[in-house]
């Protein structure tokens, strides 16, 4: 067994003590691999400029804690009274996860409105069990200590349909806490759904989360997927999203990340067959010293298909962010056209990004393109906005917004654009009053 | 309004203005004309408050205030209008909200609220079709895209709208048609009124043809070296920048 920063002996006597429900094999299985696997270190090339070791400091903390039981953590009325608050400003089919558990209510909820073609369940309620992904060594960690799995499939394309809304909240109002959330989503041939997926806080002690979502989108399927985050800043979060498409297939997704104290989000694509079309975008805002990484991999396995990509980020104080944007065109995958870009604004001099857009071309017959770009604020645009009366303040919001529109304005799911579009101004306020108030 | 005395201004080490004195007085049009390189674009920056030029001696009022120790927005706020030689694009920030946002800017400065959108939009179109602009351009990003002449008249449409005290135009006719030539001027004339000032910048006697300044004055090496009428501006027009210096050096 290779050494860990997860203290491993305290990670087998919390698993054995789990119930043994239907999942104890899925954990079982994947304590063995994870036992096997390295814990990230920034040794490790995809680990360079994110250190993990706060999240598994709190990881064994919380797994010491729980030697002797792990007990379903209840709803509080405080919490429900912050689910209802958040659920209610935008407008989507809604289920909520909490503290790593498919909240009943919004479940039952949902499956008695019988969305057409729609089916939403959850491991602890339902025979049927999902595939539990766990190739990497942080899904094997999330696997070996889940307690439930949020499972939607969808087979219709039913018009005009809400989104489906997925609520990611954990409570640390009493405690520190360390919770792992799976999502398991499957569209049959020609299905059509909409996705939020929303990540929020409750309370003020630190929060590790670990959070898995397994996508699968068969021939003509279309998927649009909105991940918001927007954590305390007590929050350490690792995210991992992977998708395999199909014939034809298309997934649009936009990841908003503005909170959290250490961020991680990998994006693991995988173009199985010809046709399929993949759009990744992205936006972060950064303050203080938050830390946030995106690293996103798209494989073109076969061609024709193609692959958009563009993040951006804006950062402030003593933030510090991470992009790596990795496509591989596997020999074979002839005409495949990947674009990727990356774009930043520093409004600091002791903020730092760290960018890496990757290509790696096995095939001839392609048109690959990427880039990067780095900035501060433009001196003259600034200028010229303070000459017509707008103050530094006012001139920096201006300039900001129209950089991070680019992204927000091409936000998948319209039904959200309103919220985000609310919650980045905010952020945005926050950022610039820290600069020129 | 505007009294500018001894001015000195750098730039890095290189001296720029050295000694430079001006008096502008409401419902005056002044023009002033030099060579390339005589300090003209950076008496019209200094005024507006570009932070890169170095104020080294002299003094600089406008409405009775200290103008050198003002913010830009400020200096804007109270009337000032800079029109840009070269005017910034700025992409995704929206022609439109620029204009109210500036407009309302100003008006929160003399105690006014805030115009309200039909009011702004009728406002707008009107100066608009005054400076034979297309309307579209209201709604694309600042500058972006625009033609010379476009850029030109979007300044011109910024000051119409703003109403300044004093407005600055640096070189606005340089890189223009006849056609944007003929419409810019017609909105500068429009604008001239007893309790404005307006100075124009300019290398050539050309916008003086269709805008007739009050007074004239020849800028070389950072000073006034010569002042009149409009005269002044077709003797140049005749003999050129070079008699201008050689009677200064004389």
């Amino acid at each position: 067994m290779s050494s860990h920063l997860i203290d491993f002996a305290l990670l087998e006597q919390a698993v054995r003590k789990l119930p043994g429900d239907a999942l104890h094999p899925v954990r079982a299985n994947a304590l063995a691999a994870f036992g096997q696997s390295e814990f990230p270190d920034q040794r490790q090339e995809d680990w360079k400029y994110t250190n993990l070791a706060p999240a598994a400091k709190l990881s064994n903390a919380w797994l010491r804690k729980r030697t002797t039981a792990i007990e379903a953590h209840a709803v509080s009325a405080l919490l429900q009274e912050q689910i209802d608050q958040i659920v209610a400003k935008i407008p989507a089919r809604w289920v909520v996860i909490a503290n790593g558990l498919v909240e009943t209510r919004s479940l039952h909820k949902l499956a008695a409105q019988q969305p057409a073609g729609l089916t939403v369940r959850s491991a602890a309620e339902s025979a049927h069990l999902p595939t539990v992904v766990a190739g990497d060594v942080m899904s094997r960690f999330n696997a070996a200590l889940i307690r439930d799995v949020l499972h939607i499939e969808v087979s219709a394309n039913p018009e005009n349909d809400k989104p489906i809304g997925i609520l990611i909240i954990d409570d640390a109002s009493d405690e520190a806490s360390v919770t792992q959330t799976r999502i398991v989503i499957e569209l049959e041939e020609r299905a059509h759904a909409s996705f939020i997926e929303l990540h929020a806080t409750a309370g003020d002690n630190q929060q590790f989360a670990n959070c898995v979502c397994n996508m699968r989108l068969a021939g003509g399927a279309k998927a649009r997927y909105v991940r918001i985050q927007e954590r305390g800043l007590q929050h350490y979060q690792v995210g991992r999203l992977t998708a395999q498409l199909e014939r034809n297939s298309e997934l649009k997704h936009a990841a908003f990340d503005l909170g959290g104290a250490l961020i991680r989000n990998d994006i693991d694509i995988a173009i199985r067959e010809p046709g399929a079309a993949v759009e990744l975008l992205g936006l972060y805002l950064a303050s203080g010293r938050q830390h946030i990484d995106n690293h996103t991999r798209i494989d073109h396995c076969v061609g024709p298909a193609t692959s958009r990509e563009e993040y951006r980020g804006i950062l402030n104080d003593r933030a510090r962010c991470v992009f790596n944007g990795k496509a591989i065109v596997h020999a074979g995958a002839d005409g495949t056209d990947a674009r990727q870009s990356n774009h930043n604004l520093l409004l600091s001099d002791r903020a730092e990004i760290d960018t890496k857009p990757e290509l790696e071309i096995y095939a001839d017959d392609v048109k690959c393109s990427h880039g990067a770009t780095v900035g501060q604020l433009d001196p003259k645009a600034l200028f010229y906005l303070r000459s017509r009366g707008l103050n530094q303040s006012e001139a920096a919001r201006a300039l900001t917004r129209a950089f991070a529109e680019t992204i927000v304005e091409r936000t998948p799911v319209a039904e959200v654009r309103p919220y985000i579009q609310a919650i980045v101004d905010r952020k945005l306020q926050s950022l610039i009053d820290g600069e020129f108030a | 309004m505007l009294e500018i005395r001894d001015l000195h201004v750098r730039i890095g080490s290189t001296d720029i203005l050295t000694g430079l004195t001006l008096t502008v007085n409401a419902g005056e049009v002044h023009a002033i004309m030099g060579p390339n390189g005589s300090g003209k674009s950076t008496l019209a920056q200094v005024i507006a408050g570009h932070e890169d030029y170095q104020v080294t001696g002299g003094s600089v009022t406008f409405l009775g205030r200290n103008l050198l120790e003002l913010e830009p927005e400020e200096r804007a706020r109270l009337g000032l209008f800079l029109g840009f030689q070269y005017p910034v694009e700025i992409p995704g920030v929206n022609n439109a909200y620029l204009l109210k946002a500036a407009l309302n800017a100003r008006r929160k400065e003399r105690g006014q609220a805030e115009i309200d959108a039909f009011e702004f939009l009728q406002l707008a179109r009107e100066k608009m079709t005054l400076l034979d602009m297309d309307p579209a351009l209201l709604n694309r990003s600042v500058n972006e895209g625009f033609s010379g002449g476009e850029k030109k008249r979007n300044e011109i449409l910024q000051m119409a709208v703003l109403e300044p005290v004093l407005a600055i135009l640096d070189e606005t006719d340089s890189g223009l048609d006849i056609d944007a030539l003929k419409a810019v001027s017609k909105g500068v004339n429009a604008m001239r009124h007893p309790d404005r000032a307006i100075i124009l910048v300019t290398h050539y006697q050309r916008l003086l043809g269709y805008v007739e300044p009050d007074y004239v004055h020849v800028l070389s090496k950072g000073q006034i070296v010569r002042s009149g009428d409009k005269s002044l501006a077709i003797q140049l027009e005749d003999m050129g920048y070079d008699w201008i210096r050689e009677a200064a050096a004389g």
